[in-house]
């Protein structure tokens, strides 16, 4: 009786979480929009970043693809502790301040993105990026998105990664 | 009772600290127990919450290998039964259960560490901020309560420990308490037998010093009485020829008749002085009769005046309604006398002599110390304020010749003569001296049997206790003057009377009147049997046979040890009518209630 109980259980945790294979492709991307603010409990921005506990926390998208689209849709109703969450799509060239970016952007564009926050307080995420990642970068690994940190990208913009979070990063790379 | 009040004092204060440390004992115990759950509280608490804290970002990224790593890590903990992370919506997230089929709530709601049986179980939160991600439930097996008890095993085995040692030393306490006591008892027993010991020894050592004062008396007695009895036959003698010397006038010359005259007065004070030898001996003839010691001593006071002087005051303090005694008059107030002259002697010219007269009883512890049978007498005290005597002296003052004093002056026959009077009246006689306090010497005179008022002996006609005709009467005496003379008195009082003059005889008519009741007789008898061997002839044939023995001075045939065997008594010579009256109708009186009392066949 129990071993069977148990065993609906498992099969249950199944289903609840099925592998991404499983699903549409838009469910990856819904899954790394949300990720993004879910970044922000574990990350440490330098003092004086929030000026009160109502600033928001402003999440800025640069570029367009399939995360960025919905990036509004994911963190309606959401908020990072007391504050909330203010969503800012980028014009090219602008430039807001931002705790978090997302970068959307590729090849050259993205790089310049990088250089350009580089040294500012600004959590940058990446999406599958093989060269020239954000300090965050989005990987699907086992069918299941996963990130990679870049802990020398992290204190060039002066943040500190919760060891919580590093322990789920599919890979860390380390401060020289 | 305080003692053995403390016995229990101390059993019950070891009881009591038995119990306060049984109370001690689960006291510690409760408080172990309920302090040990409250730590595993704090401890499955905390473990809970460092697992929701560690699993935030696991959940925030929905992986669950972290998860279930973070699970398993805590499953380390042998004790922890099962681990179990949920979702924001309360679905399973990562579980572990140690064996196997444990069964998980499949969602639960946040609670407290609660206890259910042996495992303690808790649900908290995992929040971020304000948002919630979901739950961390955690079930810890608590020691079970085997293991909790070995534990308290140690604590119980203190708590028997000290109380085993309490109670030992309350029983210990105990014992030693009893053991006190009874040695204390013993103690006192000891102590009371050793008392009795003493007592009884000290009572045979003056018993037997009296006894053997009283023969040395007796040898004395025997000694100079026999000497006296010699010597006055001789004295008489001497005085019957120079009286005839005197008388015929065969001395013409003064010088001669002034001789005779010395001569006589010299023999005359000898004989005073064997006198007394005799009263000593006590084998002066004795005239008893019943008389008045007050009125003996009132008439005494003028003598008494004349012999000691001015300087000596004489008082007297006489008892009213003294009984009446039977002695001889003369020889009491010779013994008075004596006592008189030995206290002025004592006083040495002024002081105070009191005479005191009162009725007294002997009991038998008394009688016993001092050789005399116990009831009622007269006493006459005679006290003097004089320089009294050492004990060493009242030990010697009775016996004959002894004196204190220059050559001439004393003559040791004073008291000598008291003693031996006293005695031949089946009296007692004491002294009581200090050195330096006066002397008292009490004389106790046996109180008259029988005597009603004194007024009638007075007039000279005493009222004689009467016989019986059935009272059978065997009177045996060689003298026939005398057997008469008891015949014809004893008839008088109203007895049948038979008599005899020998044993022979006296058998032969007892043999044919065996309803003889007492015997009279003579204890000197001629031919082959005395009174005394007549006497236990008869006894034999009838044992209640009443035995009345009258003698001159011969005693020692029939007094053992100055004592009568029982149902025998004694009458001297010469005895008067009232005398063998009352003795012979007292020793009647006697057998019958002897007879009375003794149990029938
Ligand atoms: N009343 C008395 N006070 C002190 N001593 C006494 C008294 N009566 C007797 N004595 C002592 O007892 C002794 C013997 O007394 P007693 O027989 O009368 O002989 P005597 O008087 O001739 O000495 C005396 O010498 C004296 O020492
Ligand atoms: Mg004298």
């Amino acid at each position: 009786m129990r071993r069977r109980c148990v065993a609906f259980f498992a099969a249950l945790c199944g289903m609840l979480a099925p592998p991404l294979a499983a699903q549409a492709p838009n469910v990856e991307y819904a899954v790394k929009a949300t990720y993004l603010y879910k970044l922000a409990p574990f990350v440490d921005w330098p003092a004086g970043t929030f000026t009160g506990p109502a600033d928001p926390l402003v999440i800025c998208v640069a570029g367009e693809d399939e995360v960025a689209d919905l990036v509004d849709e994911a963190v309606k109703g959401q908020s990072v502790g007391s504050h909330p969450i203010a969503v800012v799509h980028l014009a090219a060239g602008a430039t807001t301040p931002c705790n978090i970016l997302y970068l959307a952007e590729r090849g050259n564009a993205r790089a310049a993105m990088l250089e350009r926050f580089r040294g500012m307080p600004v959590l940058t995420v990446t999406d599958n990026a093989a060269a020239a990642h954000g300090i965050v970068n989005f990987v699907v690994q086992d069918n299941r998105v996963r990130f990679e940190i870049d802990l020398n990208a992290a204190a060039a913009n002066h943040l500190t990664i919760s060891s919580k979070l590093l322990n789920l990063a599919a890979r860390v790379l380390p401060r020289p | 009772m305080l003692r053995f009040d403390r016995a229990n004092v101390m059993t019950a204060i070891a009881a009591a600290g038995v119990l306060l440390l049984l109370l001690a004992g689960a006291g510690i115990v409760m408080y172990n127990e309920v302090s040990y759950k409250e730590a595993k509280a704090q401890q499955v608490e905390a473990q809970s919450r460092v697992l929701a804290s560690t699993v935030t970002a696991a959940l925030a990224f929905d992986d669950r290998k972290a998860a279930r790593e973070y699970v398993n890590a805590l499953a380390v903990d042998p004790q922890i039964q099962a681990v179990a992370v949920y979702d924001a919506r309360g679905h399973l997230f990562a579980a572990y259960a140690r064996d196997g089929e444990h069964a998980l709530p499949a969602a639960t709601a946040v609670s407290d560490p609660r206890l259910d049986g042996d495992v303690l179980k808790v649900t908290v939160p995992v929040a971020q901020g304000r948002n919630t991600l979901g739950s961390v439930y955690l079930e810890t097996a608590i020691d079970p309560i085997s293991r909790r008890l070995e534990r308290y095993a140690i604590i119980a085995l203190l708590v028997s420990m000290a109380s085993l040692i309490f109670v030992l030393l309350g029983l210990a306490q105990r014992r030693l308490a009893e053991a006190n006591e009874r040695l204390r008892r013993q103690g006192i027993d000891l102590a009371e037998a050793n008392e009795n010991l003493l007592a009884q020894i000290a009572q045979r050592e003056s018993v037997e010093g009296a006894l053997r004062q009283a023969q040395k008396m007796e040898a004395m007695g025997q000694l100079t009485g026999g000497i006296a009895h010699d010597f006055n036959n001789l004295l008489q003698v001497i005085l019957g020829n120079l009286e005839l010397l005197q008388r015929r006038k065969l001395v013409a010359d003064d010088e001669a008749n002034r001789m005779v005259a010395s001569a006589v007065r010299g023999a005359e004070r000898a004989a005073t002085l064997t006198q007394r030898l005799l009263a000593f001996a006590r084998r002066q003839p004795l005239d008893p009769r019943p008389l008045d010691v007050n009125k003996l001593v009132q008439g005494m006071s003028d003598l008494l005046h004349r012999s000691l002087g001015e300087a000596i005051r004489v008082e007297t303090v006489l008892a009213g309604g003294i009984w009446r005694v039977a002695v001889d008059a003369n020889q009491l107030e010779n013994a008075l006398l004596n006592l008189a002259v030995n206290a002025r002697d004592a006083m040495a010219g002024t002081g105070k002599l009191t005479i005191e007269t009162a009725n007294v009883h002997l009991d038998e512890p008394y009688a016993q110390a001092n050789e005399v049978r116990p009831g009622q007498y007269v006493m006459i005290a005679v006290s003097d304020s004089g320089s009294g005597m050492t004990p060493e002296v009242t030990a010697k003052a009775f016996e004959p010749f002894f004196t204190t004093k220059d050559v001439g002056k004393g003559s040791g026959l004073g008291l000598s003569q008291v003693y031996g009077f006293i005695k031949q009246s089946e009296g007692h006689a004491k002294i009581y001296s200090e050195p330096g306090d006066g002397t008292t010497v009490k004389l106790y005179l046996p109180r008259l049997a029988g005597a009603a008022s004194g007024e009638r002996v007075a007039v000279g006609a005493p009222a004689l206790p009467a016989g019986r005709e059935d009272r059978r009467i065997l009177v045996v005496e060689d003298d026939e003057d005398v057997r008469t003379h008891a015949v014809t008195m004893l008839k008088e009082l109203g007895y049948t009377v038979l008599e005899a003059a020998d044993a022979e005889s006296a058998l032969r008519l007892f043999d044919a009147h065996p309803d003889v009741r007492l015997l009279f007789t003579d204890v000197g008898l001629p031919g082959g049997r005395n009174g005394r061997e007549l006497a236990d002839a008869l006894r034999r044939r009838n044992p209640e046979l009443a035995v009345l023995f009258t003698t001159g001075y011969a005693r020692n045939a029939i007094v053992h040890h100055g004592r009568l065997d029982p149902g025998v008594d004694l009458i001297t010579k010469p005895f008067t009518f009232a005398a063998l009256a009352n003795k012979v109708h007292a020793m009647f009186e006697r057998c019958e209630v002897t007879a009375r009392e003794a149990p029938q066949p």
